[in-house]
């Protein structure tokens, strides 16, 4: 008994030295952002690789990140970003919900041809799609919105579609199958039975299509012109010039606010992977 | 196939679960790439009128561009190295945080670091800083008596290594995946092998493996998918250098596209990528039935 | 398949008509600010509208000028992003009539935006450009030609160089109007040279005495003195035009059509002088290169005085005297019969073909670089102003700081003793300035000779150029 116990506890020590050893790893860039939001401007690279500063600029950085850039302050570019986000992960997660279970509920006329449409348009470099997206936008008097901005993801990517339909497939379909001899409606069938089931994969996709949206970049640099609407990936961009000079300071603090809300909203969301609803009960 | 093979009411159903989807897919989607389609059999610069060339750029890519092969090459290898090693690691990871112990959640958050913080300025600095030549990895390599001139990085030999490790790096979003397909295997299936006395060993290669395997094809797809089209890592990190031994292929059509206005044969490049993860990706789906296993009967 | 495709057209029709009839409506009832967000159109009306009814009485008085609204875009850091919003706001106290719309980026993804607008023929009025992409523009027609305006007296170019002048002129065609000057330089750290025991440059030095010179510091300091900026020797072709123009050659023909010089062996010379400066760690090697391009200028050695000269344009001092304002600058070195330097545009102002207020936009780039009321807020951030009488305004101000006054100084010495400006750089400048990269550094990392480069990045170069700028 009391070996046991000792073994359990050998355990646990070594899981957390090898966890915190490959942990360190992965902070580190994190850690130098942070460390680097602090250091003046002037001295930035005098002392690049180390993470304490050599002279201490934090107000001076901040509020230069506060105030903005472009004559836009970040608060504006902040709401610009949640708009963005929140519209586009809110119709991602929904619509790719519907597109995975038609694919994998129920047998129509042309599921394999789409599915397959869904398939190509992950492979497709988006760095070719954005010249034509960016025509038909302007065709249709979108360029330059927030709208433009959330729209390529609103209505589903192919990345959650594919994700949910793994997923779904992992679910028996005796479930649903029961579920319809009760009397319920297709809705009511993937509301009540199957979105409890995959709660933790369509908590993933959240958080994928939170972060992903947040930090999009290419395709709003192209789409976008009037500060006023830019959200936090193109503010950043706004502060380089290789041939200038350049304020590093007011640009990490400002990476460092805009990381801010990714990983709340990761450190909320990631609760929800601990205790997914498991199939206890229904099968076997 | 068959009329009867659908019924109407299911076809309906069908279209409607998948209009609004289809909706912007048509929008964001279909017409970009019939767009872009035609310019890859035009001469478009950007700038121009484009004007129809038929297979030229076609043409040009199989037979006169030495760079569209090194970026081919180069993309092959790391997709190939990438792939397995990224989803291992994730899938270690996530066997491994998937037990109980204290502070998972803070565990998870940093796993998951690396994949929030992306291709930014930072992480282009303190790859540099460790690889680079006065990095901490060549003075390790020094005390093993390993003495180089040139780091990992200024290495042509080396440099694509270090960008494929940091493509494992990111591991992050594979591993909540699998994180949440192991949340979804019933622990009844668990409990009652552990019943039947079975060892831990057994139960992962018997249980938790096969219940993962569509949540493993579809982790392998997507990587293929990325791999093939990476971008980020070596446009941050090298910039397809030294002397393009990390020249990725969509950095290449890029600057195609962007710098040399030659967004005609830049389409071409792309279309050509699209067919070649094309394949890979339909062996893959045809070879599915021997070793994913669905729950749900797999499909119809 | 053929029900399949019907389908989809009837989707994709009535996917559109929803789309168009949600924009039509937009536009038609401004007021409706709610939904304006979904259309830029409407929000310019909307603006439009308002700025029409307050500014009802000022328009008594401003006589009967057209409201106009240009459409501006430059790239630059955030420090120019502020003062130039200030210009604007100036601009429009000044002359009522005209409002702006400012797009201000980085340098990153700027050529990427203002390619793909002008695909769709969406070009802003005004855009700052770049020598690099200036031809590529012109011959497709995106710019405007504005010697009319020259003609006509509302752009005033009268105190500019007109050699400088010249190189916005593409063809027949006066597409750009140059901003700024800029020159190559060798900038030096005086205490790292001190602290070595050597000598600072003259201004009639060798590159024998640059080379000398850098390895005595080199060898001081255990660390590469000779830089060329953070791209390096090879990081874009102007450090090598200047060696060519030294040997009495020019890099480009004036058409653009090939290689401006027979002899490899200018090339080959050029790649070797590096690569044994690189072998003695006298100039970073490839590797130690790439370090420096991965952070800002602000952290090349020469600024922390472990090195003691950089190859730059004449704007270093001043981009870097917030980390360090003891750098001086010295003219080139020269050992060959013809004189290298050159005026170069620093960057310009060009109006784009598309554009309906071409006038107006002439108009503010005369303000912008004949005011001096403008240029006491650029203060000269984009580069030596290119109107000599604003140059010695500025001079005279006395509000400049030591290291402009040194920027301003070489110009003027520089100048001097400078040859003809060369042609725009011809379409196709970046795939060969890669081209260009990728020989030189295969001789750095070994895998070539200096000659076996040099014949490479003629074979490359003369095909790109041919490409590119072959007669349509």
């Amino acid at each position: 008994m009391v070996g046991m116990k000792e073994k359990k506890r050998v355990n646990s020590v070594l899981f957390h030295l090898v966890s915190c050893a490959v942990g360190l790893l992965m902070v580190y860039p994190m850690l130098w952002l942070f460390a680097s939001s602090m250091k003046s401007n002037d001295t930035m690279f005098k002392d690049a690789y180390s993470l304490i500063p050599e002279v201490f600029d934090m107000g001076t950085n901040y509020l230069s990140a506060w105030r903005g850039v472009g004559g836009v302050s970040f608060m504006t570019f902040l709401s610009n970003t949640v708009f963005v986000t929140v519209t586009g992960m809110a119709g991602c997660v929904m619509i790719s919900l519907f597109a995975a279970y038609a694919f994998t509920r129920i047998k129509f006329r042309g599921s394999h041809f789409w599915f397959s449409c869904v398939m190509v348009t992950m492979m497709i470099p988006s760095q070719v799609m954005v010249v034509p997206q960016y025509i038909i936008l302007k065709k249709l008097d979108l360029i330059d919105s927030r709208t433009a901005l959330a729209l390529p993801w609103f209505f589903g990517t192919a990345f959650f579609i594919f994700m949910l339909v793994q997923f779904f497939r992992g679910v028996p379909k005796d479930l649903d199958e029961a579920a319809e001899i009760d009397g319920c409606g297709r809705i009511s069938i993937l509301f009540r039975i199957l979105v409890p089931v995959v709660k933790p994969a369509l908590v993933t996709a959240s958080i994928f299509a939170f972060y992903w949206i947040w930090q999009d970049f290419f395709q709003p640099l192209i789409f976008m012109s009037t500060p006023k609407k830019y959200t936090l990936s193109l503010a950043l961009n706004m502060f380089l010039d290789p041939n200038a000079y350049n304020n590093y300071g007011g640009l990490f603090a400002m990476s460092v606010l805009s990381l801010m809300p990714t990983l709340i909203f990761f450190i909320i969301f990631q609760r929800y992977l601990v205790d997914g609803i498991a199939m206890d009960g229904i099968k076997g | 196939m068959a009329k009867s093979g659908y019924k109407r009411r299911d076809n309906i159903a069908g279209y409607i679960m998948l209009s609004p989807w289809l909706f912007g897919f048509i929008l964001m989607w279909f017409l970009p790439m019939v767009i872009s389609i035609y310019y890859s059999f035009t001469d478009f610069n950007l700038l121009n009128e484009a004007k129809i060339i038929g297979l030229k750029n076609y043409i040009r890519i199989f037979t006169a561009d030495d760079t569209f092969r090194q970026a081919f090459k180069v993309t092959f290898i790391y997709a190939i190295f990438l792939v397995p090693l990224r989803l291992a690691f994730a899938l270690c990871v996530a066997m491994l945080l998937n037990t109980k112990h204290m502070g998972l959640g803070l565990y998870r958050t940093i796993y998951y670091i690396p994949s929030i913080i992306g291709g930014s300025i930072a992480v282009s600095i303190v790859w540099r800083q460790i690889f680079g030549n006065q990095g901490v990895v060549m003075s390790l390599l020094s005390v093993f008596g390993i003495e180089q001139k040139l780091s990992l990085l200024g290495n042509t030999k080396t440099a694509l290594a270090v960008i494929i490790l940091m493509g494992v790096w990111q591991f992050g979003s594979s591993m909540l995946i699998f994180l949440a397909a192991l949340k979804q295997i019933p622990n009844s299936l668990y409990e009652s092998a552990r019943v039947d006395g079975a060892k831990s060993l057994r139960i992962f290669f018997k249980i938790t493996i096969p219940m993962l395997t569509p949540t493993i094809f579809f982790n392998l797809i997507l990587q293929i998918v990325n791999g093939f089209r990476v971008f980020t890592e070596s446009y941050v990190i090298t910039d397809g250098g030294p002397l393009n031994s990390t020249l990725s292929y969509v950095l290449y059509l890029y600057r195609r596209a962007f710098n040399y206005f030659d967004m005609g044969y830049s389409c071409a490049l792309a279309w050509v990528l699209v067919a070649v993860i094309s394949v890979f990706t339909v062996i893959l789906f045809k070879t599915q039935n021997n070793w994913v296993h669905y729950e749900s009967g797999g499909d119809d | 398949m053929k029900s399949r495709m019907k389908r989809l057209a009837a989707l994709l029709l009535a996917g559109t008509m929803i789309f168009s009839m949600a924009a039509c409506g937009g536009k038609s009832d401004p007021a409706d600010k709610a939904t304006s967000d979904t259309s830029s159109n409407t929000s310019d009306n909307a603006s439009n509208n308002a700025s029409g009814d307050t500014s009802g009485d000022a328009k008594v008085t401003e006589a009967a000028k057209e409201p106009v609204t240009i459409k501006i875009a430059w790239w630059g850091s955030d420090k120019r992003h502020e003062y130039t919003q200030k210009l604007l706001d100036l601009y429009t106290e000044l002359n009522p009539n005209v409002k702006f719309e400012a797009s201000p980026s980085g340098w990153d993804g700027y050529f990427e935006r203002l390619s793909t607008q002008a695909a769709s023929g969406s070009m802003p009025d005004i855009v700052q450009m770049d020598y690099l992409y200036i031809s590529t523009y012109a011959k497709n027609n995106s710019l405007a030609d504005l010697q009319e305006f020259i003609d006509s007296g509302v752009l005033d170019v009268s105190n500019v160089d007109e050699n400088i002048l010249n190189t916005g002129s593409i063809g027949s065609k006066r597409t750009g109007i140059p901003l700024s000057t800029s020159i190559l330089a060798v900038t030096y750290n005086p205490a790292a040279i001190e602290a070595a025991g050597a000598t600072v440059p003259a201004d009639n030095w060798t590159w024998e005495d640059y080379i000398e010179l850098n390895t005595k510091v080199a060898q001081k300091t255990g660390e590469p003195s000779a830089l060329n900026s953070i791209i390096g020797p090879f990081g874009d072709s102007n450090f090598f035009n200047y060696w060519v123009r030294q040997h009495g050659g020019m890099l480009f023909k004036e058409d653009g059509t090939g290689l401006g010089f027979e002899d490899d062996a200018i090339t080959a010379e050029y790649f070797q002088m590096w690569k044994d400066m690189s072998d003695a760690n006298v100039s970073p090697d490839p590797d130690e290169q790439s370090q420096l391009a991965a952070v800002g200028k602000e952290a090349l050695p020469i600024v922390n005085d472990k090195a003691a000269t950089t190859i730059e344009w004449n704007n270093f001092t001043s981009i870097v005297s917030g980390a360090n304002d003891k750098l001086k600058l010295a003219l080139m070195p020269s050992s060959f019969e013809g004189n290298g330097l050159w005026l170069k545009p620093g960057m310009f102002f060009s109006v784009s073909e598309s554009s309906k207020v071409k006038e107006e936009c002439a108009k503010f780039i005369s303000w912008f670089i004949n005011s001096e009321e403008a240029n006491d807020i650029i203060a000269g951030e984009r580069g030596t102003p290119v109107s000599s009488a604003i140059r010695d305004y500025m001079m005279k101000s006395g509000t400049m700081t030591e290291q402009q006054v040194e920027m301003f100084g070489y110009v003027d010495k520089a100048a001097a003793v400078a040859g003809k400006t060369p042609a725009p750089d011809p379409s196709g400048i970046a795939e060969v300035n890669e081209a260009f990269a990728n020989a030189g550094n295969s001789v750095l990392y070994g895998q070539a000779t200096a000659q076996e480069a040099a014949a490479t990045f003629r074979k490359q170069a003369t095909e790109i150029l041919e490409r590119n700028n072959a007669a349509k």
